[in-house]
């Protein structure tokens, strides 16, 4: 088993500018923007399962990251 | 995108994904580069094996994001855990022996200004602190002495992570570590201060917790480096896994160190000279702003 991280499309606010999860995140190339809806997307292939992304997406208080089992 | 990075359309079908991703939204050859290009184009930087949460790989994000002139830039690393990342990155790069990463852009940055005479190159160095303070501090200085023209970046973690946690001259006084037990018995060494009295140009410390300021302080290292002399940028990339904090933990052990009064509150040292050719950077600027808006 394996924890990654997981956007809630519906609590992530990409569309009014927050990046945070995208700067913070470790890994390269891990969380993108999808230009289409607005919303932040893990590439759950490159997620080591740090958590990062959910300390700073919480610290803002959108609560949109959750680590999920693989 | 850009028109000197292409691939050779025989090779279309049989590379990787990651690669054609980097030839089609990769930002080589865009004078604007930086933090913000996250999320939306391919970065320059890709899988590798540091620890999950490791700030050595967020502060090499930022800056693999931010150095102005990718495409003609040679980075060199040095043993350690960074050397773990250089074999990932799609900026040419050397491996030098651990310590001599100084001398190796030395030679590097010479032969370059004379096979490419027309040409601007970069030249990078990004190693750890043991290979920038201890086994590599003769070069290190040496370099500054003789105002070579290049960029000296140090991933300070504060000790040898790659070899499980050994003493390094850049340590807190009294720090214990796995294999430094009975704690260190020196002050920390006072490398900003070192290298600007050395001949650097640009000195800066600080830590990784704000690409924003990242991508300004290396911007401006480097192209110091480029027209003035040599500079030098200290970053505090905590190793987690050997100070005892958790994979997310990073960050705010960034941030607490970089509080007034902390060893790594930001600071910044620039020449005179480094100076005024900052302002006629900045006055540059806002004239090709004004023709733009006008
Ligand atoms: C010439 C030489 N001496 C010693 C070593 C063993 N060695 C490998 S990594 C390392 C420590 C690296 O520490 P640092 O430069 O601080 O980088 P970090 O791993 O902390 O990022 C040492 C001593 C080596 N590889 N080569
Ligand atoms: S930090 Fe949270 S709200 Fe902000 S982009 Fe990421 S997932 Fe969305
Ligand atoms: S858990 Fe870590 S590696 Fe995975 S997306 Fe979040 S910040 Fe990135
Ligand atoms: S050992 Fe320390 S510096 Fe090396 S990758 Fe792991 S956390 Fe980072
Ligand atoms: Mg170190």
């Amino acid at each position: 088993m394996y924890n990654v991280a997981e956007v809630n499309a519906e609590a992530c606010v990409a569309q009014k500018g927050c990046r945070l999860c995208i700067m913070y995140c470790p890994e390269a190339n891990c969380i993108q923007l999808d230009s289409q809806n607005m919303k932040a997307i893990i590439v759950e292939s490159r997620c080591k399962g740090c958590e990062l992304c959910v300390v700073v997406c919480d610290a803002a208080k959108h609560n949109a990251i959750t680590m999920v089992a693989r | 995108m850009a028109n000197r990075i292409q691939i050779n359309k025989e090779f279309i079908d049989i590379m990787p994904q990651d690669y054609l991703d980097l030839v089609d939204s990769g930002t080589f050859e865009n004078p604007n580069r930086g933090w913000k290009d996250f999320g939306t184009a391919t970065e320059l930087i890709a899988e590798h094996s540091l620890c999950a949460g490791c700030p050595e790989s967020i502060a090499f994000r930022h800056i693999m994001a931010s150095i102005p002139n990718p495409e003609d830039t040679v980075m060199v690393g040095s043993t350690g855990c960074t050397s773990l990342v250089f074999p990932m990155i799609a900026v040419h790069n050397i491996h030098s022996l651990f310590g001599n990463q100084n001398a190796i852009a030395t030679g590097l940055k010479r032969a370059l200004a004379v096979r490419f005479p027309d040409r601007v190159k970069d030249v990078i160095v990004l190693a750890g602190d043991g290979a920038t303070v201890d086994i590599g501090l003769d070069m290190t200085l040496q370099s500054w002495f003789r105002k070579e023209r290049f960029t000296t970046i140090c991933f300070d973690n504060e000790l040898y992570a790659n070899t499980g946690g050994q003493e390094s001259g850049l340590m807190q006084k009294g720090f214990l570590a796995k294999m430094a037990p009975v704690g260190k018995r020196f002050e920390k060494v006072r490398l900003p201060e070192i290298a600007r009295e050395s001949g650097c140009d640009y000195v800066a410390i600080m830590t990784a917790s704000k690409p924003s300021l990242v991508e300004k302080v290396i911007k401006q290292a480097v192209l110091i480096a480029r027209e003035i002399g040599p500079t030098y940028v200290q970053i505090y990339t905590p190793c987690i896994l050997e100070i005892g904090k958790q994979s997310m933990e990073g960050l705010q052990e960034m941030r607490t160190s970089e509080a007034p009064g902390e060893r790594f509150k930001f600071r910044e040292f620039i020449s005179p000279e480094a100076q005024s050719f900052l302002d006629g950077l900045a006055e540059k600027k806002k004239a090709e702003k004004i023709a733009a808006t006008t």
